[in-house]
């Protein structure tokens, strides 16, 4: 995406004034995806092989497995501006590793909870499952995410002076 | 009681079958009790069990591998006792755990306000959550039948601020805690004073890769908390050290309370209870919840 696409967004820290937000149908957001790499990213692979258009506001982290994935790179990701996390593995029981994702289901069950109770939109944490052969899902589910993104409007707590 | 406490303590030293003894002494204000480490027979006479032995002294324990070591230990740093047997971090048998009957401690800041006599302090917010008054595990039990009617009733609900909170809308969710924790010093006397957190270098502590803001801005200050309340998920069993520990005053239990409740209910588990439980994120289930999972 042409970087002069993407207006710029840099919360306005010391105004206050909530007017200064760009208006949502302008706002596009900026969305980090962690892929595991034998599911999602196969299945997000597949959604491009196939040349199924969907929004381009989700740059993709490829991990080994959804149980890589360390509660510290979403908060690392939304203390730093970003609109919307997600994490995405292979379906239960499709493991790669055999029980990595059940870990991670865990894990991010209590996470999701955590943050929401702190005050940060829950939409802007999500974690789905899609395999290798979903590319169709995929798609819509990156344009679905999208929409409830933009909905929630731009990450302006964090990543102010960055 | 204390008579009981300090024989048992002698016994154990003269027999050899401790190297040391952790428990409580009558801090220099007279009213006080401070940790005490105690070596030699003659110096168990100061040991003190009572209302004031707020400290939880399992801290300790993992500074002296490999001894023996003999600590005086109340229901709630029991579990953190547990938790850390079930982590492998203690030996069962390099401990031997001289239980005391509990029924609350005081709130540490009543002692500023000179009320003195035990029946006109405040007990602490954590032993309101608490029911059980005698240790679910020790290897000997000093019992206290004198003192047994005073203390703490147990709350009906012990959730219930926090539900209450979750009902707030997201804003004055948002509003509230980065109030809170705007005040945040990262000095990280919560860290320290944890039982839990004996990892050898902290994520706050490493630059390599920097895994939020050093600086007590409202990135790092909020990451730091959220991940410190993340890390005890399964682990904290609600001693309440950090909220006291901590200068600046930030309600840390509300937020280890939060995860408390949330794993009650996710996956009916509860920390600390008992050695042959796993640690919370070191199993699973395969009907786990998943609803909030595209």
């Amino acid at each position: 995406m042409n970087k002069s696409q993407i207006p710029d967004h840099s919360p306005q820290k010391n105004s206050g004034d909530r007017n200064l937000k760009a208006p949502i149908k302008d706002f596009e957001p900026k969305i980090v995806g962690f892929l595991c790499n034998w599911c999602s990213y196969a299945g997000a692979d597949l959604a491009g092989t196939s040349r199924i258009k969907y929004p381009p506001n989700i740059r993709v982290i490829r991990v080994p497995c959804s149980g890589r994935v360390n509660p510290l790179f979403v908060l690392n990701c939304l203390m730093n501006g970003v609109d919307g996390v997600l994490v995405s593995g292979c379906h239960i029981g499709d493991c790669h590793y055999s029980e990595g994702n059940f870990y991670a289901r865990r894990r991010f069950a209590i996470l999701k909870r955590l943050l929401e109770y702190i005050g940060i939109d829950p939409r802007r944490f999500q974690m789905a499952w899609v395999s290798a052969a979903e590319g169709e899902r995929w798609a819509k589910l990156v344009g679905e995410l999208v929409e409830e993104i933009k909905e929630a409007g731009p990450n302006e707590h964090f990543g102010g002076n960055r | 009681m204390n008579v009981e406490l300090r024989k048992k303590a002698k016994e154990l030293l003269k027999t050899k079958q401790v190297e040391m003894i952790i428990g409580y002494q009558r801090g220099p204000d007279g009213i006080s009790a401070t940790p005490v480490f105690i070596t030699r027979e003659e110096e168990a006479e100061n040991l003190i069990w009572d209302v004031y032995c707020v400290y939880n002294l399992s801290n300790y324990l993992k500074d002296f591998p490999g001894k023996k070591i003999g600590i005086i230990a109340k229901e709630c740093d029991v579990r953190s006792i547990i938790v850390l047997l079930q982590e492998n971090q203690l030996k069962r048998d390099d401990i031997f755990i001289i239980g005391v009957e509990c029924s609350g401690v005081i709130a540490e800041h009543t002692l500023a306000s000179g009320k003195e006599s035990p029946g006109e302090l405040d007990f602490d917010e954590k032993c309101k959550a608490c029911r059980p008054s005698t240790p679910r595990l020790y290897d000997y039990l000093v019992s206290q039948k004198d003192q047994k009617d005073k203390g703490v009733l147990p709350e009906e609900n012990p959730y219930q601020d926090i539900r209450k909170f979750e009902a707030k809308s997201i804003e004055e969710r948002f509003k509230f805690w980065q109030e809170e924790f705007s005040r945040c010093i990262r000095c990280y006397a919560c860290r320290q004073i944890c039982p839990m957190c004996y990892c050898p270098r902290c994520v706050a502590d490493q630059t390599m890769p920097t895994w939020f803001s050093r600086a007590p801005d409202l990135e790092g200050n909020l990451a730091w908390n959220v991940i410190r309340a993340f890390h005890l998920a399964g682990r904290c069993i609600d001693c309440g050290e950090c909220e006291r520990a901590c200068p600046v005053g930030i309600p840390l239990r509300e937020v280890n309370k939060k995860i408390e409740k949330d794993i009650k209910e996710l996956f009916d588990y509860e920390a600390g209870a008992g050695v042959d439980q796993k640690p919370l994120l070191s199993c699973f289930d395969q009907n786990d919840p998943e609803d909030f999972i595209r």
